[in-house]
């Protein structure tokens, strides 16, 4: 598990409203596009990484139950996917209780860095 | 020698730039009329600067390089993000800096003892500065210096040393030649959850936290408040409630006395802070 490459995926996802109408658009080409791109790296400030199989499935899946469980820093984790889910699948209000009823269950994983 | 003139702390919360308009809701009244007595307090108080001590959110530092605090020493600065415009109705803005004054606190040619700074000459403010500013200072015209401080991505630093920062920025101000008129303002959270189960709830994820960090404040105790804050004892109370750390520099900036005002304002997003410590 690498909580870095997860937050840094969510920070590019939710940075500018380009990348989040293409990661709903096309969840499966975003992660690819983003996978490849850390395969050229521009330093100092690379784009893209890497992510384990649970990962790149619970982006595929909008799982953010999942990504809850595999440490995802829960600000970050809000921010995504209240711009991923809203409006068009849920109202604010909707996405909030589903999120909570979902990670009610697992406390606070450690989100440390 | 530079003057304090005003030690305080505000909230941030950025949901509330679309809420705090007319008719303002009821719940958010209490808050609202705070931000003016506190803009009215900035005012009177008169600062030639703003020392401005907020944490960043994942905007302009990631973990790829995360320093423990950092200083803006730009002439000029953004304001905003862009995930931030669309999130929170944020506008984009310009900001005025005050590199002599970021170079006091920070150092010339070597870093102060004690305190190794980080800094950058491009600071993006994210709305952990801006909420305050816009409401503080609507015109945006008096120049900030920003103090970076990570709350938000563990490991942080512990809470003695958001009172070293606080010592450290009250006497580099108060014994630099420097003839300004400083207000060092700080921003944070009382208990609170946000990507958790206890987010949204209507109110304080922790009201008793909330009630000891208001008489911590009003009573100058910071040594108890410091012995309080672990980490397990604040993502006890809400997973972003780190961000308490920033009022513990304020407490220290403020020569560790009385709060004059020390205030937790129920709202829907819990219980907001409202700290000042007007001039000696």
């Amino acid at each position: 598990m690498s909580r870095y490459m997860v937050n840094k995926l969510m920070v590019e996802i939710d940075r500018h409203d380009e990348s989040v109408a293409a990661f709903k658009r096309d969840t499966t080409a975003f992660l690819e596009s983003w996978e490849a791109a850390a395969l050229s790296p521009d330093p100092p400030y690379p784009v893209g990484g890497s992510l384990t199989p649970d990962e790149r499935k619970a982006f595929a899946d909008w799982d953010f139950e999942k990504l809850y469980v595999l440490g995802a820093h829960p600000y970050l984790l809000w921010h995504l996917v209240r711009a991923i889910y809203v409006p068009e699948r849920l109202t604010v209000e909707e996405l909030s209780d589903a999120f909570k009823a979902a990670v009610a269950e697992h406390d606070w994983p450690d989100f440390s860095t | 020698m530079a003057e304090i003139v005003l030690t305080a702390g505000v909230p941030h919360t950025p949901l509330l730039w679309r809420l705090l308009r007319e008719p303002i809701p009821d719940d958010l009244v209490s808050v609202a009329s705070n931000y003016d007595r506190f803009r009215e307090l900035l005012a009177t108080a008169r600062p030639d600067v703003i020392v401005l001590v907020a944490s960043d959110h994942f905007r302009q530092l990631a973990t790829s390089n995360m320093p423990a605090f950092m200083i803006g020493k730009a002439e000029e600065m953004r304001g905003t993000h862009p995930n931030e415009e669309r999130a929170f109705g944020l506008p984009f803005v310009t900001v005025p800096g005050d590199p002599e004054v970021a170079r006091v606190v920070l150092g010339h040619h070597q870093l102060p003892a004690g305190f190794d700074f980080a800094f950058s000459d491009e600071p993006w403010l994210d709305h952990a500065f801006m909420v305050p500013l816009l409401y503080l200072t609507p015109q945006l015209d008096v120049p900030v210096v920003p103090v970076y401080t990570n709350t938000n991505a563990p490991p942080i630093p512990s809470a003695r040393r958001f009172v070293e920062l606080g010592t450290y920025l009250r006497t580099s101000l108060l014994q630099s030649s420097l003839r300004r008129r400083v207000a060092i303002i700080g921003t944070g959270h009382l208990a609170f959850e946000l990507g958790g189960p206890r987010q949204f709830l209507g109110t304080s994820p922790d009201p008793e936290f909330d009630g000891l960090a208001c008489e911590w404040m009003a009573e100058g105790r910071g040594e108890e408040a410091v012995e309080a804050c672990s980490f397990e004892r604040l993502v006890g109370a809400g997973n972003l409630t780190f961000q308490f750390l920033n009022f513990l520099t304020c407490l220290a900036a403020a020569g560790g006395r009385p709060a004059t005002i020390a205030e937790a304002t129920p709202c829907r997003f819990g219980n907001e802070p409202f700290f000042a410590w007007e001039a000696e």
